[in-house]
């Protein structure tokens, strides 16, 4: 089991592969698979206007996270679903599974239950990918004690 | 939690800033995001109430520097100040890879310090992990408010565990002590990362190439070694 996540080249290729098809068939603009720290582990689409991704990931955990508290409050283990209606776009959260959620923007050119149908499917892979991810050991050097010195600005500042 | 993407070639850190009510968490934040270039930053997200009390929290994305080729990027938070959103504070701990725990020096505040970095304590704990395995800062804030105490009294007070971790004075609505602070935690966060990867990495190799261990300690025995060859 990996102490920290890592996303290789191949499961960053399968995920992509999943989200492309997911919006492909739901008619949905963009979907972003998150970690329940806000993290991005991968997204494809277009989203409305000028949104930064980093954003909407830290907004939806947080969102999910408090939903799935709201839950365990009235007894319920966890929402695995949270849908939020505007005029124009619309938003579904599907628990991927217990580290992981994946948001699904959408507009007037698909339908919520459609967008659900396929989103139950694809978390169900996209679990599969992130629990073969989790299992593995592989790991790559990145950088070293040593490459770090003299580093003292990581800023700039 | 730390996360590797060799796709992107990044790796993301969370670091979480914690204190009691009024510290100055958001003001960390705001001089922070005044200052780096825009290239580097996201926008800052405040999730606040009317009255600009912190509700859930506060966001900010940062580019850091480049190691080896990999993007390092940090993505900090505020958590909620005030004792009733406690169970706020607890989402926002969820996945921590660094805490800056910002005191406030005013005397009459030892007493909340000390409080919120127990339940600092206490919230980790409910997560399974603790200060011992979470690295963390200390920033004593509000230097410049007429009657701070002096700072070998919040040494005392906060930074008394069985390591002492850095701590700075600061006045984080001028910029002081913030970006020292913030570089302190990013490095210590690091340092950690590339101790675990190394590990992490070796293990692996052992794991992979079981007999290279093996050959290369007969070749130190036979006193030679492989690389010299």
């Amino acid at each position: 089991m990996q102490a920290t996540p890592i996303v290789t080249i191949q499961a960053a290729e399968e995920l992509l592969a999943l989200l492309e098809e997911f919006l492909d068939k739901s008619e949905a603009s963009y979907a972003v698979v998150i970690d329940r720290g806000g993290t991005i582990l991968s997204q494809h689409g277009k989203l409305p206007e000028d949104t930064d991704p980093t954003i909407l990931a830290a907004l939806a955990a947080g969102s999910f996270a408090a939903t799935c508290e709201l839950a365990l409050r009235i007894g319920e283990s966890e929402f695995t679903a949270l849908y939020q209606q505007g005029k124009r776009w619309h938003i579904l959260m599907s628990a991927v599974d217990g580290d992981a959620v994946m948001s699904t923007i959408f507009g007037a050119k698909t339908t919520v239950g459609l967008v659900r149908f396929y989103a139950e499917r694809t978390v169900k892979q996209v679990a599969t990918v992130l629990e073969s991810l989790r299992a593995s050991t592989h790991v790559e050097p990145i950088f070293t004690e040593r490459d770090l010195h003299g580093m003292n600005q990581m800023f700039g500042r | 939690m730390s996360i590797i993407n060799y796709a992107n070639k990044e790796v993301q850190f969370k670091i979480v800033y914690y204190g009691p009510a009024l510290c100055g968490k958001t003001s960390n934040l705001a001089y922070i995001h005044s200052q780096v270039a825009e290239t580097n930053k996201g926008e800052l997200v405040s999730l606040a109430t009317a009255a600009d009390r912190t509700l859930f929290f506060d966001f900010l994305p940062l580019n850091a520097v480049v190691i080896k080729g990999f993007k390092t990027k940090v993505q900090l938070y505020t958590v909620p100040g005030q004792v009733i959103y406690n169970a706020t504070r607890q989402l926002v701990l969820r996945s921590v890879d660094g805490v800056v725990f910002v005191a406030d020096s005013q005397w009459e505040k030892m007493e909340e310090n000390v409080e919120s970095f127990k339940n600092l304590q206490d919230n980790l704990a409910r997560q399974g992990t603790s200060l011992d395995n979470v690295p963390y800062v200390l920033q004593y804030n509000k230097r410049d408010m007429p009657n701070p105490a002096p700072v070998h009294y919040l040494e005392f007070l906060l930074n008394n565990r069985s390591v002492r971790v850095p701590s700075f004075v600061g006045v984080a609505t001028s910029g002081q002590g913030v970006f020292s602070t913030l570089n302190a935690i990013t490095r210590l966060l690091l340092q950690k990362f590339a101790r675990e990867n190394e590990e992490a990495s070796a293990k692996h190799q052992r794991a992979v190439h079981p007999h290279a261990a093996s050959t290369a300690l007969s070749g130190i025995a036979a006193g030679t070694s492989a690389t010299r060859r």
